[in-house]
């Protein structure tokens, strides 16, 4: 005996209504006969039967809603079945009969429902294995790690494990402040106060910056410009023959236009020399004869500005050249000590850490440090009025008020402004 | 030139080019000659090539290839036919012992050309030891090449290709695909069959199947379509040796693997594929290598297979699992990766 | 009688024992008789008549999609009562896949039997409690099992003997063999009994064995009986005389009983492409029941008797059919508990795992 199961007709139904029995118990049905009509959500349909016999039960009674796989009748092979290997009806299914069994199923390509998870009962997945802290982290994100030089003990994750993003975070942070942050410093206040000793670079920077920020006067200026163009011309070099194996970002431009507007500029490429006899003057104004170009790089160590001697004197290859050089080397760690003395201005990529602009501290004995912020597509209002999106950026200028005044500083920065706005400037340096 | 036919008539099509071109090939086998062949792949060879190149043989599987093993000494190709994967045992002293070393102990002298063809497999709903899985067995054996076709265009070309080797080869025929019809074309030059193929491009996951399973996987991954995964499918297609090189490139992209087999999980080919998955592609893998197989119990009553066997669902969820991070879990009784109790 | 059967290679078998003619006379043998009376008789026909109908019901259920196939032991149903009736209250059967008449005969459940072409189970009987061992699937495995079986109730002095069936395609396997060598190396209380129906599928039992199976019982080391298989007193008689003697103390024997595959090997197989309406036709007219029934009717059994055993075929057949419908489906889950005696915590594990897999989707498909 057969029972026949609601199907699902095959629009996503996951119940229907018996609306009216065709059949009665004793009927007798050949396969394919309609025993019932059913309602869906969307329509009326006829069921055949895949069974053929005599109607032994009616399961469903008419008017009740049922659940798709619900049997709603029973059908029986009729009496005196014979043993007539082509006797006709049985049940049409998919399944050709082989020698050994019932044959393959055909499938659908469909997954089955699921059934409403209860979720008073759903277990959490993860857990601290008795107490010890497991550090997690998938195969790509150790590699990075080990790459990067970190410790994923070191690293707060976000989540159950250590992410990608979580290891990158952390390389950002670690490289501003060139010490390893212990992760506890992220938990909450109840967490007892930490000391940490400054030492090595650290103490090289912290005692560099006292003095500078204590000793000269800091008075900052800031202009924010349409770059795109800047952006432009550096894309072209990149693929320029001449610079074939250079990496040039837009600071190359930004070097170079500093080179340039620094002709018209002395007091910002200077020194203050304080004198000690007495008299009518309390120091001197050193006006360097070469640029010497520092470009301030965050290493895993932290904080070094080595500088390019005479970048005013180079070309756009070599200007480029040096640049990347002195930003690789740099973040190998293998820069010269004396490599960092000598500069004159230097040029400090923010940019690179996600802000628009900052004050900076000058460089030791510099008069000038410029600031380039992030270069980041903003609406800008173009010429005819029109709003488009540009890549945008901000310059600060900070400098020694007792070497130069603000209209010498913002004659230099807007120097510098106008050559980033609009690269061809520079042909009439 | 195209056809569309059953996985079973391009074998038999197959079988019959293969005579055609080697007098040396016979086969040999239980109900292969007058009756065809229980899933008719022999059917009218007999016929054709006469009652000593299409032997019916008398009921014993370890004569049958003992025998074939003398046939090959003698010059001869014999294409053994085992009628049921259940049934290959008897004949497993004869394969293991002798069949995969006579090459080996003989220096290179002795070659024993024979290929071993076997249905194999279950989801048709069958009685007792007519649903196996033995692949491994033979896999783990050093001295015999095992292949599986899982279309009728590659039953067509690799029974060819098997029966020109000169090594043994076990040639597992998945049964529950012998009525599936494909395009066959027998002009194409096929490729080696020694090489996996992708037979369906996809960036979420790999799913690496063989045999009955490329199938499943193929309908698996059409399923996922509505629920926005994009499934890789590759067709191992030769199982040893196995042909990994599209495996590796497909995880390095995806960063998932699951591997879908029958055959019960322990000791089953997943576990080797996932080891050298693990070994060539650690630091591309966002998850652990899964497997959805069947489970380690003697295969069940057919009424219960569907379960047993991998289907559409199990694999889903798994790859959903992976994608999910929910293997990530301390529970060491592993029920709760799939996120409820009981 | 006697039929030679004309082999490759090898001598004409010397008789083929027959004690009832297909015309349903009795006749004599020089060796062997049956003894049993009218009331007897009327018995092992009554019982051909009722396995005749479970076999015809579970070949209809095939059809209906109830089952997943069925091998019929139509034709044979005299070697199945014949040598069913020659056993002692403690002997035991080893079967092959076809004696599901022997099976019933023996007391075990129909529910049980069915249910192992249902697919639902693999043999869930009490071999202890019916005497009857699991249906074999892979041929000719089990003669071996009977062997061992009968060496351990020698080595227990216990009463019982086993009689193992197997086919003429299975007298081919070398387990087949390996089980006659060790039956008569140790005068082992079994008795081999071989039901040639002519036919492995396709390939006749003249392409089986280049010497009819009986001739080899003497290069094995045991006497062989050849009988008329469709003869259900020889049948009965020829092993009632094996188990005498085996339960003497005289080691095994070796019966070929020469009987026809009258249906397909199973229910999807298709006779018409290896043998010839004619072949069948001459069978049937040796059919075991029709004799049996002439014999009857010869020595006046009334007519209500054939009418009584026709009824309880009918009851048989709607209770066949019953047992089938009743039967429950199987659960997956359950089939961890029973690989080993004593479960282990992997497959404790893999339950779990599936059993909350498949709660997702609230139960079995």
């Amino acid at each position: 005996m057969s029972e026949f199961a609601l199907p699902d007709v095959g629009e996503g139904l996951t119940e229907a209504e018996i609306l009216t029995w065709r059949v009665a118990v004793g009927d007798v049905v050949a396969v394919n006969d309609v025993i019932v009509d059913i309602e869906t959500a969307k329509s009326v349909v006829e069921l055949p039967t895949p069974y053929a016999g005599v109607v032994s039960a009616i399961l469903v009674d008419e008017g009740q809603t049922v659940p798709v796989g619900t049997p709603i009748i029973a059908i029986g092979a009729e009496e005196g079945a014979s043993d007539d290997s082509t006797s006709a009806g049985g049940p049409a299914t998919d399944r050709e009969p082989t020698l050994v069994g019932y044959g393959p199923r055909t499938t659908a390509a469909r997954r089955r429902r699921k059934i409403p998870p209860d979720l008073g009962t759903v277990v959490p997945l993860h857990g601290e294995d008795g107490g010890v802290r497991r550090i997690l982290a998938k195969p790509p994100v150790r590699k990075l790690a080990k790459v990067l030089g970190i410790n994923l003990a070191d690293v707060h994750p976000s989540g159950p494990f250590v992410t990608r993003a979580d290891v990158e975070a952390f390389a950002a942070a670690r490289s501003q402040t060139g010490v390893t942050v212990p992760a506890d410093m992220f938990l909450p206040a109840t967490n007892p106060d930490v000391r940490v000793p400054v030492k090595g670079v650290r103490k090289a920077m912290a005692e560099s910056m006292s003095t500078s920020a204590f000793t000269a006067p800091h008075a900052t200026e800031w202009i924010t410009l349409d770059v795109s163009r800047t952006v432009d011309l550096a894309e072209r070099l990149r693929v320029d023959p001449s610079f074939e194996g250079i990496r040039v970002t837009p600071t190359v431009i930004v070097a170079k236009a500093v080179c340039l507007a620094m002709r018209h500029a002395p007091t910002l490429n200077a020194s203050w020399l304080d004198v000690s006899d007495a008299g009518d003057h309390i120091g001197e104004i050193l006006l360097h004869g070469s640029v010497n170009l520092g470009i301030a790089v965050a290493t895993e160590r932290g904080l070094i500005v080595p500088n390019i001697p005479a970048a005013e004197k180079l070309s756009m290859v070599e200007l480029a050249q040096a640049v990347d050089r002195l930003t690789s080397i740099a973040r190998e760690g293998r820069i010269q000590p004396a490599e960092t003395t000598g500069g004159t201005f230097t040029i400090t990529n923010v940019g690179v850490f996600g802000v628009d602009g900052g004050t900076p501290i000058l460089n030791v004995g510099e008069s000038g440090i410029l600031a380039v912020g992030a270069i980041q597509r903003r609406p800008w209002v173009m010429p005819d009025d029109s709003l488009a999106a540009r890549w945008v950026t901000t310059l600060a200028l900070s400098f020694d008020h007792r070497i130069a005044d603000g209209a010498e500083a913002a004659r230099f920065l807007t120097d510098v402004a106008d050559i980033l706005r609009d690269p061809a400037t520079a042909l009439t340096y | 030139m195209t056809n569309d036919m059953s996985l079973s008539k391009a074998l038999n099509a197959g079988l019959r080019a293969a005579m055609a071109a080697d007098e040396t090939v016979v086969l040999m086998g239980e109900d292969i000659g007058r009756l065809g062949g229980v899933f008719r792949v022999t059917d009218g060879l007999q016929g054709e090539f006469g009652a000593y190149r299409v032997m019916d043989t008398p009921l014993a599987e370890s004569g049958i290839v003992g025998m074939a093993i003398g046939l090959a000494h003698a010059g001869f190709r014999p294409v053994v036919e085992i009628q049921f994967d259940g049934f290959v045992y008897p004949a497993y002293d004869q394969i293991v012992t002798q069949l995969a070393r006579h090459f080996a102990r003989s220096g290179g002298g002795l070659q024993v050309p024979v290929v071993i063809r076997i249905p194999y497999g279950g989801g048709i709903g069958a009685v007792e030891h007519h649903s196996e899985s033995p692949e491994a067995q033979f896999v783990m054996t050093p001295g015999l090449k095992v292949v599986t076709p899982a279309t009728p265009q590659d039953g067509y070309w690799m029974i060819q290709q098997a029966i020109a080797a000169d090594d043994p080869v076990i040639f597992m025929e998945p049964k529950r695909r012998y009525w599936q019809t494909g395009e066959v074309d027998v002009d194409a030059s096929p490729p080696s069959l020694w090489s996996s193929v992708v037979r369906r491009e996809g960036t979420d996951a790999t799913l690496i199947a063989y045999g009955p399973t490329v199938t499943t996987c193929l309908e698996a991954a059409e399923a996922a379509e509505a629920d926005e995964l994009d499934l890789e499918v590759i067709d191992l297609r030769t199982l040893s040796p196995l042909d990994l090189a599209p495996v590796y490139a497909s995880v390095r992209r995806t960063g998932h693997a699951v591997v879908v087999h029958e055959a019960a999980r322990t000791l089953g080919l997943g576990a080797e594929i996932a080891t050298r998955i693990t070994q060539e592609c650690f630091y591309s893998m966002e998850a652990p290598v899964q497997r959805v197989t069947g489970y380690d119990t003697p295969y069940p009553p057919s009424r219960a297979e569907d379960e047993y066997l991998p289907g559409i669902d199990r694999i889903l969820d798994t790859v959903e699992a992976l994608l999910s991070d929910e293997w990530v879990t301390e529970s060491p009784s592993g029920a709760g990766r799939w996120g409820r109790v009981g | 009688m006697g039929d030679a059967r004309a082999h490759p290679g090898g001598a004409p078998v010397q008789r083929c024992v027959q004690l009832l003619t297909p015309d349903g006379d009795r006749i004599d043998d020089p060796e062997f008789a049956y003894d049993g009376d009218q009331e007897a008789i009327a018995q092992l026909f009554r019982q051909m008549v009722l396995i005749r109908r479970i076999d015809t019901e579970g070949f209809a259920l095939q059809r209906h999609g109830e089952l997943g196939l069925w091998p019929p032991l139509l034709g044979q149903e005299a070697a199945q009562v014949g040598s069913t009736a020659a056993l002692g209250p403690d002997d035991v059967v080893y079967p092959t896949y076809r004696e599901a008449g022997v099976a019933w005969l023996m007391g075990v459940d129909l529910a049980d039997l069915i249910g192992q072409w249902r697919c639902s189970t693999l043999g869930s009987w009490d071999m202890r409690r019916h005497r009857f061992g699991p249906l074999s699937i892979v041929i000719g495995a089990h003669p071996l099992h009977a062997t061992g079986y009968a060496l351990g109730l020698k080595l227990r002095e216990e009463e019982g003997v086993v009689l193992t069936h197997f086919g003429d395609g299975a007298s081919s396997q070398g387990d087949v063999m390996e089980a006659l060598e060790f039956g008569a190396l140790d005068q082992v209380p079994v008795v081999f009994f071989c039901q040639n129906n002519q036919y492995a599928i396709s390939l006749p039992a003249t392409r089986q064995s280049a010497v009819p199976i009986v001739q080899r019982a003497s290069g094995f080391g045991m006497p062989g009986v050849q009988v008329d298989g469709n003869d259900v007193l020889a049948v009965q008689a020829v092993t009632a005389a094996a188990i005498d003697r085996a339960r003497a103390g005289g080691g095994p024997t070796l019966i070929e009983a020469l009987t026809y595959r009258m249906g397909p090997h199973t229910t999807s197989d298709d006779p018409t492409r290896y043998r010839d309406d004619a072949e069948v036709e001459s069978w049937r007219a040796r059919d075991p029941i029709d004799r049996v029934r002439k014999l009857l009717q010869r020595l006046g059994t009334p007519s209500t008797f054939f009418a009584d055993v026709d009824a309880e075929a009918e009851t048989l057949g709607a209770h066949v059919r019953e047992v089938c419908s009743a039967l429950p489906e199987p659960d997956l889950a359950a089939w961890f508990d029973h690989v080993y005696a004593e479960q282990t915590d992997e497959l404790r594990a893999q339950r779990g795992e599936y059993v909350a897999w498949r709660s997702q989707y609230g139960g079995v498909a």
